[in-house]
């Protein structure tokens, strides 16, 4: 570590390159922290959450009762212990609550003073934070699994939504018409992504085991369709040509580069894909637990060397190395079926909701605290149990003046 | 789960233990793509050949070098490249999309030429062999591959698949099989749900390896035991967790 410092300093290294190596060490020492809770507000379990990306400061989680709460994630109090507070919520008493589970929330890209929310009651809200109000409520058929509001575009405000119709459609902020369908689908469509390079290109994962990537310029259909066997047709039987999974997809998420596309499906696998050529990188993790009936929400680590994953895996978080599907840790902590996890890529923290009503925030403990109780000298870096470093300790007055 | 000793990336080893990791990842990766030839070895030597009184070459699965090797996708690119230097051969063995088999090339022919002395079909098999098994890595042919490309009749299709060398996979395409695999995959799946069964009812649903390695067989298990075990452990049926009175597999309730 030290070597990192001084070839940083020396100019030898990259600055790129300590932050990188110290991101990856906090990534490896995720655990469960005592000293860190998030308000308990969720009488159900929580299907969604999602941190905004300007701040890092506030979370957003739907729960499966219909209910939004924000949480405040940074600790002012200068107390180690410390619980991530709610600092509104849209309860049931609300007028304007979802009747259903919300399944997918997310913060509006570029500030906090709006957040999409959808849900099983056939609703997509757009919400000012302010007034805790709807300012735009979308009307569907079909219950709506999934939606997405591109991280990165300037030239279009649209929102994917993926509902039981096998018809994607595109919402447009701004004027509020939802005439653009993408067709193509045979099933529902379980999750969408957009690619956080390019702003117009579009992935979307259905039951019917197929994952299609779409531009939504282009006016004649997918981009392609993603082949677990790589054109390979000799290695299934003949109804699985061009699926990406032996099942269900349920889960979609992009690297933080936009190079890569990950996807899990009721097939107990995860694949890695080339998001440019579509095409199956054939990394092999083995076999990674996915029931779930509905979208799987999980992230890629940003800002480390190697890529880490993390996958809920029943109840616990698997997380793996990206590009060669090593087993690293599992996460345990919870007591029921997790169903989302969040990365926040500034303090390398991973927070999680299951259906046993928690948000777990798994933070890096590097340095372990207050171990041999006779080596109070060491302890200048050390962050003791105690609030009071004892570095700072007055050890020098006596009582008798 | 705590940990005594944290995880820590590769790039903060010492210097010391950098260069001592150097040498032994030399070695390593020297080792790797032929420590998986030699595991693929050892496991066909598990391979029960009397059962099938000598007429089947030596099937091994795929996820079974699983069980040896951590890391799997190294196993799955050096299986590709033996595959693709023509040593070993890939079969879909039918009973589960993802179980592969893979048998030694020079095993499989000799076997198969054994096989057919005598009969009617041998010079097309012989052909096939030749021109099919030692050119194409797929693991199905479809009809017009088969007419077009290696240029056999109808009716030498309907030789090959009595001989057993191509198996129906559905209209117009056939799977590349093993003759008279029948049996092996009939006491295959009847041992792997028996050895299964046994680690189920254990105490607990958990077994020392040592220990079931140990057991004695019943009937329905015909084949070596630590065969089953690399399967079921390979195929994550159970659970592999290092203790310290050894490696305990533990039954996986999916």
């Amino acid at each position: 570590m030290l070597g990192f410092l001084t070839a940083r300093r020396a100019g030898l290294d990259d600055p790129l390159r300590l932050r990188r190596a110290e991101s990856t060490r906090r990534v490896l020492g995720l655990q469960l922290n005592p000293d860190r809770d998030v308000d308990r507000i969720h009488g159900n379990g929580i299907n969604a959450i999602d941190i905004e990306a300007v701040e890092g400061r506030y979370m957003l989680s739907g729960g499966a009762d219909g209910v939004i709460v924000i949480y405040d994630l940074e600790n002012f109090s200068g107390k180690l212990q410390y619980t991530c507070k709610a600092v509104c919520t849209i309860g049931r008493s609300s007028r304007y609550v979802h009747k259903f589970s919300v399944e997918t929330v997310q913060w509006y890209p570029y500030d906090t003073g709006m957040f999409v929310s959808s849900s099983f009651d056939k609703t997509m809200k757009v919400w000012d934070t302010e007034t805790l109000k709807p300012a735009e409520v979308f009307q569907f058929e079909g219950n709506v699994y999934c939606h997405h509001l591109s991280p990165i575009a300037r030239k279009h405000s649209l929102i994917a939504v993926g509902t039981t119709n096998p018809k994607i459609q595109l919402c447009d902020l701004k004027s509020g018409s939802r005439i653009h369908i993408l067709q193509g689908h045979r099933a529902e469509v379980l999750s969408v992504r957009w690619s956080p390079r390019y702003e117009h290109i579009l992935a979307t994962a259905s039951a019917d085991s197929k994952v299609k990537v779409w531009d939504v310029r282009r006016a004649s259909g997918s981009l392609f369709t993603l082949d677990q066997h790589n054109g390979d047709k000799s290695k299934a039987s003949s109804e699985a040509v061009n699926t990406a999974h032996n099942g269900r997809v349920n889960g979609l998420c992009f690297t933080g580069d936009g190079l890569y596309l990950l996807t899990t499906g009721t097939d107990d696998r995860m694949r890695l894909w080339n998001s440019a050529t579509g095409e199956n990188t054939l990394v092999n993790y083995g076999k990674v637990c996915n029931e779930s009936r509905k979208r799987l929400q999980f992230t890629v680590s940003r800002g480390c060397s190697p890529e880490f994953v993390f996958v809920p895996c029943g109840s616990s978080v698997a997380v793996y190395t990206l590009h060669t599907g090593e087993l690293v840790t599992m996460l345990r902590g919870h007591y029921n079926n997790v169903d989302c996890c969040e990365f926040h890529p500034d303090y390398q923290e991973v927070y999680s909701g299951g259906k046993d009503c928690n948000i777990l925030a798994w933070v890096p403990v590097l340095r372990p605290s207050g171990v041999e109780e006779d080596s109070d000298h060491e302890v200048k870096g050390a962050a003791g149990q105690s609030s009071v470093n004892p570095a700072f300790q007055d050890a020098w007055s006596s009582d008798e003046d | 789960m705590s940990r005594k000793r944290a995880l820590i990336s590769d790039a903060f080893n010492l210097k010391k233990r950098r260069n001592g990791t150097e040498q032994f990842g030399a070695t390593a990766a020297e080792e790797g793509p032929a420590d998986i030839k030699s595991s693929l070895e050892y496991l066909m030597t598990l391979f029960p050949r009397k059962l099938f009184n000598d007429a089947l070459p030596q099937i091994v699965l795929k996820h079974q070098l699983y069980s040896i090797h951590s890391d799997r996708t190294l196993v799955d690119k050096e299986l590709n490249k033996m595959r693709e230097r023509g040593d070993l051969l890939m079969f879909q063995l039918g009973f589960d999309a993802e179980a592969f088999g893979l048998v030694f090339t020079s095993d499989y022919k000799a076997k198969v030429l054994v096989g057919e002395e005598g009969k009617t079909t041998q010079t097309t098999v012989e052909r096939f062999l030749e021109k099919v098994v030692t050119v194409c890595t797929d693991l199905s042919f479809t009809k017009d591959k088969m007419l077009k490309e290696f240029l056999f009749t109808d009716s030498e299709i309907t030789q090959l698949v009595k001989s057993g060398v191509l198996t129906v996979r559905d209209a117009g395409s056939w799977w590349l099989s093993i003759p008279n695999s029948g049996k092996f995959t009939k006491y295959f799946i009847k041992g792997r749900k028996a050895v299964l069964n046994m680690v189920k009812k254990s105490k607990y649903g958990e077994v020392l390896k040592a220990e079931i390695e140990e057991r004695r067989t019943n009937s329905q298990v015909k084949f070596h035991m630590k065969y089953h075990i690399h399967d079921i452990v390979g195929a994550e049926l159970v659970e592999s967790i290092p203790t310290t009175s050894g490696t305990l597999l533990r039954f996986v309730d999916s």
